[in-house]
């Protein structure tokens, strides 16, 4: 079943010494080697790293229209305003440079994350600071509809405790974002 | 702690045996999160590098490292050697010490949880178990986080989550792996059909050292591809069923070797013990084959050997642990020349 080659893949004449598995995608392969093949092979994988995620920023070009790909094209002029990189040079090294390049990169980049992800929203963990702020416009969503309804039906005294608590949420918020920028 | 101080002192999570299933040697739970008003690592100076490491060093010394067994070090003040000692136990990746500088590390030894600054992102922390402890890993990495946001502000958006320097990372930024050996899989070939299949899960199944690496050893990394569009536990949950799964498939192959080809499968593992034995020098590679072999043959109680931790010995093996042994300035014959004597000691042969 196993175990019939002792030779090494490469030069076929040394005993291999070293087995690899390697994984290209979903591909497996494995390969075995002699130390000296071993040896020249770990100095190009280097080399190869790099060019393997050229392809991830290239699948995302494919399937879409002419129009699609020139606005990917002439995008890659686009350049963030607060940090400088272009969309250009995140294709080369695959960084962002700040989280501003989100914005700035737009749709471009949209495409790149979904990609990646497969998916669009956040769903997970938020910061704590905004994530209470996040429930205090819930909060003030909801008073706001409750007093809809009360003027409505007329209830005046009513709608005048929940406007004056919509108006120390509304403080609050601008408080929280005042801070939030310091 | 100087060099030789600290080999070693982090592979707690390799000595101990972990509860969870067997044959996942170990767990890591990590986080990316960059700070609001600052360009990425990538893209910036010397000036704004400064700034990011003295913003997360803070918080992490009023936060985080209150007990005061956390150890903080700049990049630039370690030595080589300890950079890749460091690697070597997976508490940084090996690109952290290719440019050392505004880089740093904060990191509790005793349990090998740490803090990364300014490597791919601003922050990154991580949590390494033993055994299948998904789920405890993550939540010690989110409760270092929950620490450090108390005192900083991240880059988040609603939409898109916590913003990191690659898009492979944005939204939870976590990224949840297990370190599982499988050699009957690789054996039998069944590993590229498992590989496929995990590929359609979301999985990536990578090596040793992570991204970029080979696989020797049938070690294999698994860990979740995408890290937007799901919670944290979702993730989390998701890596513990595929693990269960593909640990159910190597025993299965294991099993079908024993039964069908049991000559064979003793032949190979005791040809690996006699290599062992007998070797007088011995690469890294060569080494970590025939260990992945001989693991086989205790576990499938064919080697009548005591068992042992195989995380543990394939740290000890390593270039740079050797090289600890030797001390000064060690040539890789000689490095290879004290691998197999070593390796017989840690086996206990």
């Amino acid at each position: 079943m196993f175990w019939m080659n002792i030779f090494c893949d490469e030069c076929k004449k040394n005993i291999a010494t070293v087995f690899l598995t390697k994984i290209s995608g979903n591909e497996v392969s494995r390969v075995q080697l002699c130390e000296e093949c071993e040896k020249r092979m770990e100095e190009t994988t280097e080399a190869a790293n790099l060019i393997a995620f050229l392809p991830h920023i290239i699948s995302g070009m494919q399937g879409m229209d002419e129009q699609i790909v020139d606005d990917v094209l002439s995008s890659e002029l686009i350049t963030c305003e607060f940090c400088g990189t272009s969309f250009n040079d995140f294709q080369k090294i695959g960084f962002l440079g700040c989280s501003q390049c989100f914005e700035a990169f737009g749709e471009a980049l949209e495409n790149v994350i979904q990609d990646f992800q497969e998916a669009g929203e956040h769903l997970g963990k938020m910061p704590r600071k905004i994530s209470e702020t996040a429930m205090l416009r819930k909060k003030l969503l909801e008073l706001e509809r409750h007093l809809e309804r009360q003027i409505a039906e007329e209830e005046y005294e009513s709608a005048a405790a929940v406007r004056d608590q919509i108006r120390e949420i509304e403080t609050r918020i601008e408080t929280e974002g005042k801070e939030r920028e310091r | 702690m100087s060099a030789s101080e600290t080999a070693g002192a982090g592979i707690n999570w390799m000595v101990k045996k972990g509860p969870g299933y067997p044959l996942v040697l170990s767990c890591r739970a990590r986080l990316a999160r960059n700070l609001e008003g600052l360009p990425f690592p990538s893209a910036a100076d010397e000036e704004d590098l400064e700034r990011a490491r003295g913003m997360v060093l803070e918080a992490v010394s009023r936060r985080v490292a209150g007990e005061k067994e956390w150890d903080i070090k700049f990049a630039e003040e370690v030595s080589r050697d300890e950079l890749e000692l460091m690697a070597e136990e997976h508490l940084t990746s090996p690109a952290f010490g290719e440019k050392t500088s505004g880089r740093a590390l904060a990191v509790r030894w005793r349990d090998s949880r740490s803090v990364v600054v300014n490597e791919e992102d601003h922050v990154r922390i991580q949590s390494i178990l033993p055994g299948a402890q998904f789920m405890k890993a993550w939540k010690i990495a989110d409760k270092i986080d929950s620490q450090l946001e108390s005192e900083v502000q991240y880059c988040f958006d609603q939409k898109l989550g916590y913003l990191t320097s690659c898009p492979s990372n944005v939204g939870t930024g976590l990224r949840v792996s297990g370190m599982l050996h499988l050699p009957a899989l690789s054996i039998t070939g069944e590993i590229a059909r498992t590989i496929a299949a995990l590929g359609q899960a979301g999985i990536y199944v990578r090596g040793l050292y992570g991204e970029g690496s080979g696989v020797a050893g049938n070690l294999f990394q698994i860990a979740n591809r995408k890290t937007l569009g799901n919670t944290e536990e979702g993730i989390v949950s998701h890596i513990e069923m595929i693990t269960r799964q593909v640990v159910d498939k190597e025993r299965t192959a294991r099993k079908m070797m024993l039964r069908e080809s049991p000559l064979e499968l003793a032949d190979r593992v005791f040809r690996a013990l006699g290599i062992i034995e007998r070797a007088r020098r011995i690469g890294f590679y060569e080494a970590l084959e025939l260990l992945s072999l001989v693991k086989l043959g205790v576990e499938t109680e064919i080697i009548p050997i005591k068992d042992f931790s195989m995380m543990e010995i394939v740290v000890g093996i390593c270039p740079y642990h050797i090289r600890g042994i030797l001390g000064g300035e060690a040539e890789d014959e000689d490095v290879d020349a004290e691998r197999a004597p070593g390796l017989r000691r840690l086996l206990g042969l």
